[in-house]
């Protein structure tokens, strides 16, 4: 399977410049995701990768290959639409067969790529419908047996599941993660969702206003956020500004240990669901809703609010007085120079 | 309050009315003044012609010019609809698909034939062709209805090519498709309705066209408007124009109620693959 490189890309549209100095690599086999806000460059960087667009500067090496300007239907990807995209006068078996017939696959072997790829998407008997006669999840099944027809080294997905509802989402999503363990193709997967990223990929690149602001393991993304941004775009985040004295941070809330001894300015943020009850650090709950598995509080104190997830056996009333406390090693200082772009 | 089932009643009633008045009337009316007997006039007080007969229908066919006013109109036609179907294809391609600096304005500029009133283009459009040096009256009329009509091919077209999926042409091309095969997966079954409307629309139009007809035509080539107002002019003979008006009406009607299916066909819906 095809490794991919992709090497200071910079892609203009007139005078807008949706990516600037996109560079990553993903090797072969491997899971990752693009993910950020919608308008930040994802569609545009998976059209760059496919082919459908080609960067102003910078280049796409696939298996080491520069691609840069070969066609799509020369290079080693199918893609996953988030329209899905489906040919809406062919059925489903002729949609799946669409791919192999172009590219001359011999008739037998096209048939039977056709039908192991439907009775694995369950759709065996919905070979000879129209698209228009499906539903959202069963077309999204189509799609991907379609691109899957090709038997590309690498798949890249366009938010594939957007179009379909919560539980379907979380079903389909493990279904493209163990097709790509069993079938072992290099995946690219474009998500604004931060849960379908951290739950599905080897990688994660995190981008914002056309750049890449942080790459890496799903757990380092969610606990080392190295900006504002980041930790505020992945879960929920409590941030604290201040200077740091010998290893603490005065907050409203109290002091707050930080594996830090000294800095001026810095900001500091941790998770909700790091806090545990019992500690220096104290506020007055504003609200408390039971999750089932966890407890949802938000505490304040003087005019500043955070948040805090506890085992879901706790009971908490409003107007409460709470002790907390926070480990020092789930306390990370972060860049905070991206603050305008925060909510980009 | 009126109940509902009331104000459908009244609704339906309205557009029943209206529809005996705008079709049913004038159409019984010109069918009955068709088949009027030659040997009884039909005048005040009879309601209806006191006799009726085919023998204004079998006069029309033998002595007049009509067998070749229909040969005309209905050659020029089709051969008007191919050409500008295939004439403005490319410009309703950049239409729809592309953008360009002053797409905005070329688009109203293409439409204003349409609002030129016929007989003023029909004037100065022959003297462009005599000048020319156009003598064939046939080719003269053909590029004139070419001329007229395209506008509406390209709008039909225009919005046709723009609905074709972006991302349905880069699933095609993705898969391995050749030129030609994504104009098959992706373009034609978006267009194909588009294409026969708009055939249809200039071959109606052609069919009906009477101004340019009659300005370079006349007196010589006829075609079915024309030998319609030679029916309603100087030798005015009512049953006659009757018998014109419906060989006119009839076939343009049959092909609008086809133009209707195409255009309900051409719903978006049906092309964007999106559930
Ligand atoms: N063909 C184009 N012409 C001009 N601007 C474009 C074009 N395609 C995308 N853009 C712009 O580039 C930015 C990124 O778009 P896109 O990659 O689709 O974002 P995402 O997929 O992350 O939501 C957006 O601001 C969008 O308006
Ligand atoms: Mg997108």
């Amino acid at each position: 399977m095809p490794d991919l490189d992709i090497r200071n890309v910079e892609m203009r549209f007139g005078g807008f410049c949706a990516l600037s100095d996109v560079s990553l690599s993903v090797s072969s086999g491997k899971f990752i995701t693009l993910l950020g806000p919608s308008g930040c460059g994802k569609t545009t960087l998976l059209n760059i990768i496919a082919g459908f667009l080609h960067p102003t500067q910078g280049s796409v090496l696939i298996n080491g290959k520069g691609v840069t300007s070969l066609r799509p239907e020369n290079r080693d990807t199918a893609m996953c639409f988030q329209s899905y995209a489906l040919f809406p006068h062919l059925n489903v078996h002729d949609n799946v067969a669409f791919g192999p017939r172009q590219k001359r696959v011999a008739r037998a072997e096209t048939q039977s790529r056709v039908s192991t790829l439907l009775s694995q998407m369950g759709l065996d008997l919905h070979s000879t419908k129209l698209p228009n006669a499906l539903s959202g999840g069963q077309q999204q099944r189509v799609a991907l047996a379609r691109a899957l027809a090709v038997e590309p080294g690498l798949v890249l997905f366009d938010e594939p599941l957007s179009n379909l509802d919560a539980k379907l989402r979380d079903q389909v999503r493990s279904e493209i993660r163990s097709l790509q363990r069993e079938l072992g193709f290099t995946a690219v997967y474009v998500t604004h969702d931060q849960a379908e990223a951290l739950a599905m990929s080897d990688e994660v690149f995190l981008l914002n206003g056309g750049r890449i602001v942080q790459s890496g393991k799903p757990r380092d993304i969610y606990f080392k956020p190295k900006t504002r941004f980041v930790a505020d775009f992945i879960g929920a985040a409590n941030l604290h500004s201040g200077p740091i004295n010998s290893g603490a941070m005065t907050t409203p809330f109290g002091p707050l240990s930080v594996d830090s001894p000294n800095l001026s300015m810095s900001t500091v943020c941790w998770r909700p669901e790091s806090a545990a009850l019992g500690g220096p650090l104290s506020g007055v709950v504003s609200s408390a809703a039971f999750q089932g598995s966890y407890l949802d509080v938000f505490l304040t104190k003087d005019g500043e609010t955070i948040r805090l997830q506890i085992s879901g056996d706790q009971h908490l009333e409003v107007g409460q007085t709470v002790s907390f406390g926070v480990p020092r090693d789930r306390v990370v200082i972060i860049e905070d120079t991206d603050t305008g772009q925060a909510n980009a | 309050m009126m109940s509902l089932p009331r104000l459908n009643t009244i609704l339906a009633t309205c557009l029943i009315t209206t529809l005996v008045l705008w079709i049913v009337i004038p159409f019984a009316m010109a069918l009955m003044w068709s088949m009027v007997d030659p040997g009884t006039s039909w005048s005040y007080p009879d309601i209806l012609p006191p006799a009726l007969s085919f023998e204004r229908w079998r006069i029309m066919w033998e002595t007049s010019s009509l067998k070749t006013a229909m040969f005309n109109s209905y050659s020029l036609a089709p051969v008007a609809g191919m050409i500008a179907i295939i004439l403005g294809a490319p410009t309703a391609y950049a239409f729809g698909r592309l953008t360009f600096p002053g797409k905005g304005i070329a688009q109203i500029l293409m439409l204003t034939p349409i609002v030129l009133p016929g007989f003023v283009t029909a004037v100065f459009f022959a003297s462009i062709l005599v000048s020319l040096g156009f003598h064939s009256r046939y080719f003269a009329i053909l590029l004139g209805h070419v001329v007229l009509f395209m506008p509406y091919a390209v709008r039909i077209l225009s919005v046709s090519f723009s609905q074709v999926n972006n991302e349905v042409v880069n699933a095609a091309r993705d898969l391995g498709a050749s030129p030609f095969g994504v104009f098959r997966a992706a373009y034609w079954p978006a267009i194909k309705p588009g294409l026969f409307a708009a055939y249809l629309i200039v071959f109606i139009l052609s069919i009906e066209e009477f101004a340019l007809a009659f300005v370079i035509g006349s007196p010589t080539f006829t075609t079915v408007p024309t030998i319609l107002y030679s029916y309603l002019g100087y030798d005015f003979i009512r049953p006659n124009a009757a018998v014109v008006a419906i060989v006119l009406v009839v076939p343009n009607v049959l092909l609008l109620i086809v133009l209707e299916r195409l255009m309900q066909s051409a719903n978006p819906a049906n092309v964007s693959g999106k559930g």
